[in-house]
């Protein structure tokens, strides 16, 4: 049997957290049904915990995938001593588990952060002019890989030509997002967080800090597009699930590897 | 499908499987009673031929309940309470009522089970089979890192406190079975229920963080009269609010430990500011 973990952060206070895990779950089981016996969430802040998951698990074979933006504390620290993994895969009370790699870092996160900016932007007036995709990051001086992610999407994503222009802004660390949303040389601005979930920052302080009105805000230069958080698009069900499927491969290759050089 | 990778030699072949063993036992259990068990607040009951039926347990006479037949409705169930506050602890003894679950089969149950009670029926079953792995609180500290790593500094009494005011049955309904250490047992009521608790969940953990901080402003900042800041803006909250509120207590939300008026935190008050208010009533009442 298979199982597919999903990992979130979870949240004391709302279900902003849990949210889309919950939802992106749901989606593997509906679309994807065939490749897993099981999909299980799991959280740092929430029941299930990590701590107990896997006992409830009745596959043995077992794939983890967080659902976190950027490689860090929770994907290196926190994710693998609470759920007891060893490396790439662990074999624990008759189970074999792999664990992936976060979501950000994966090709396809580019493609999802397009899909939500092109949502965005259907049904509404854009004016003529030049247009700008703008990726915001939460950022921490403690995590360098956390805007490195951020970087590496814009670059796959300046690559396709899409955009006249394609900047990255943050909460915590520089280049901040107000001043790039407010230095960017375009008509109309594309505004996307790279968050996996909604939550305060995404509601509250973003708008407050870039005076957004909601979806649009019309300025007296530029026209701001504010889309939600790409992490709650349902396309990150098939990104998560193929996340999963290349984990697999890469670790059966490396241990086909490993017995055929033994 | 991609074939699993080789397990290394010395694994058992057939190791026990905890989920479904549980899931078998749980119904097992059930099926023994046709009134029904209670777990937690879920009244579980086997109707024969037809699979299982669970309610709230305050609706078992209940006809006017909102029916559902998918055991993933149990999720929506478990996430608010009856006034729509977030539930972030589950074993709260404030699960929404007016609802019906009717399961046609044993997944289903422990699909449902674990939505309402996450590895609930897990932990009922190897506690039962003498096989739950207990983890102490100095041990979970010690595990803990980034802004939880200060719990490891919690007095053996701040645990005890803290115990007492997160995990009684008052606010949890699990039976708390871990101790602050091997040779030190909690000193509590620590439940009645079915559902065992194994380790201090997150919510313990956050909470012991909050009382770690009351615990080391104790030491620098008490007034003439022995308050310590937080106590005394506790105090100013309490009386503010009974004053306006024409009755209503605001209380802040259930883990908002940051807050005065937080139910856990003025446990912890009643545990530990009455005896310095009312050291003669205190006495009396040795356990309030
Ligand atoms: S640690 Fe306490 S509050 Fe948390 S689940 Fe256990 S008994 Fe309940």
């Amino acid at each position: 049997m298979k199982a597919l973990v999903i990992v979130g952060h979870g949240s004391h206070l709302n279900e902003d957290s849990s949210l889309p895990v919950y939802e992106h779950a749901a989606r593997i089981r509906e679309r994807f049904g065939g490749e897993y016996d099981e999909v299980v969430e799991c959280f740092w802040k929430e029941e299930p915990a990590m701590r107990h998951v896997l006992d409830t698990v009745e596959a043995e074979d077992v794939c983890v995938v967080p659902a976190f933006i950027s490689e860090g504390y929770f994907t290196q620290q926190v994710i693998p001593r609470e759920l007891g993994l060893a490396g790439p895969v662990t074999y624990k009370d008759g189970k074999a588990i792999r664990y992936a790699g976060p979501l950000g870092t994966f090709e396809g996160m580019a493609d999802v952060i397009l899909e939500r900016a092109d949502d965005l932007l259907r049904d509404k007036e854009v004016k003529p002019g030049r247009r700008a995709l703008v990726l915001l990051g939460h950022g921490t001086d403690l995590n360098k890989s956390s805007g490195g992610v951020i970087y590496m999407n814009a670059e796959r994503i300046k690559e396709r030509g899409l955009y006249d222009l394609v900047e990255v802004g943050f909460l915590d660390q520089d280049p901040q997002i107000a001043e790039v949303v407010e230095s960017v040389e375009a008509e109309n601005v594309v505004l996307i967080p790279v968050f996996i979930a909604e939550g305060w920052h995404t509601r509250e302080t973003i708008p407050e800090d870039l005076g957004l009105t909601g979806e649009v805000t019309r300025l007296a230069n530029k026209t701001i597009f504010y889309g939600a958080p790409v992490g709650t698009h349902p396309s990150m069900a098939a990104l998560i699930a193929a996340r999963a499927r290349e984990t697999e491969q890469e670790i059966d290759t490396e241990t086909q590897v490993a017995r055929s050089t033994r | 499908m991609p074939e699993a990778p080789a397990k290394p030699s010395g694994l058992p072949d057939t190791p026990p499987n905890v989920a479904a063993a549980s899931r078998e036992a749980f119904a097992a259990w059930v099926d023994e009673e046709p009134q029904g068990r209670a777990f937690g607040q879920v009244l579980v009951r086997p109707v024969p031929l037809a699979g299982y039926h669970l309610c709230h347990i305050d609706d078992a006479g209940s006809v006017d309940l909102e029916i559902h037949d998918d055991p993933r409705a149990a999720r929506e169930i478990a996430k608010l309470t009856g006034e729509g506050e977030y539930r972030p602890l589950k074993s709260s003894p404030n699960l929404r009522r007016g609802w019906a679950l009717r399961l046609n089969g044993v997944p289903g149950l422990a699909v449902a089970m674990n939505y309402l009670y996450p590895a609930g029926i897990i932990h009922w079953y190897l506690h039962r089979e003498g096989r739950l792995e207990i983890t102490d609180y100095r041990e979970n500290a010690a595990r803990q890192s980034g802004i939880y790593k200060r719990i490891q500094r919690l007095s053996d009494e701040g645990v005890q406190d803290a115990a007492r005011a997160c995990c009684e049955d008052a606010v949890c309904l699990k039976k708390t079975l871990w101790n602050v250490d091997s040779g030190t047992p909690l000193e509590m009521d620590r439940g009645n229920g079915h559902i065992p608790c194994p380790e201090p969940c997150s919510i313990f953990v956050s909470f012991a963080r909050r009382v770690r901080l009351f615990e080391r402003e104790k030491k620098r900042d008490l007034d003439a009269a022995g308050l310590s800041p937080s106590e005394k803006e506790d105090l100013v909250a309490l009386v503010e609010t009974a004053a306006s509120g024409a009755g209503k207590l605001d209380f802040a939300r259930e883990a908002e430990f940051e807050k005065p008026l937080n139910e856990r935190r003025l446990r912890y008050r009643r545990l530990t500011l009455i005896p310095k208010l009312h050291p003669a009533q205190a006495a009396d009442n040795p356990n309030e």
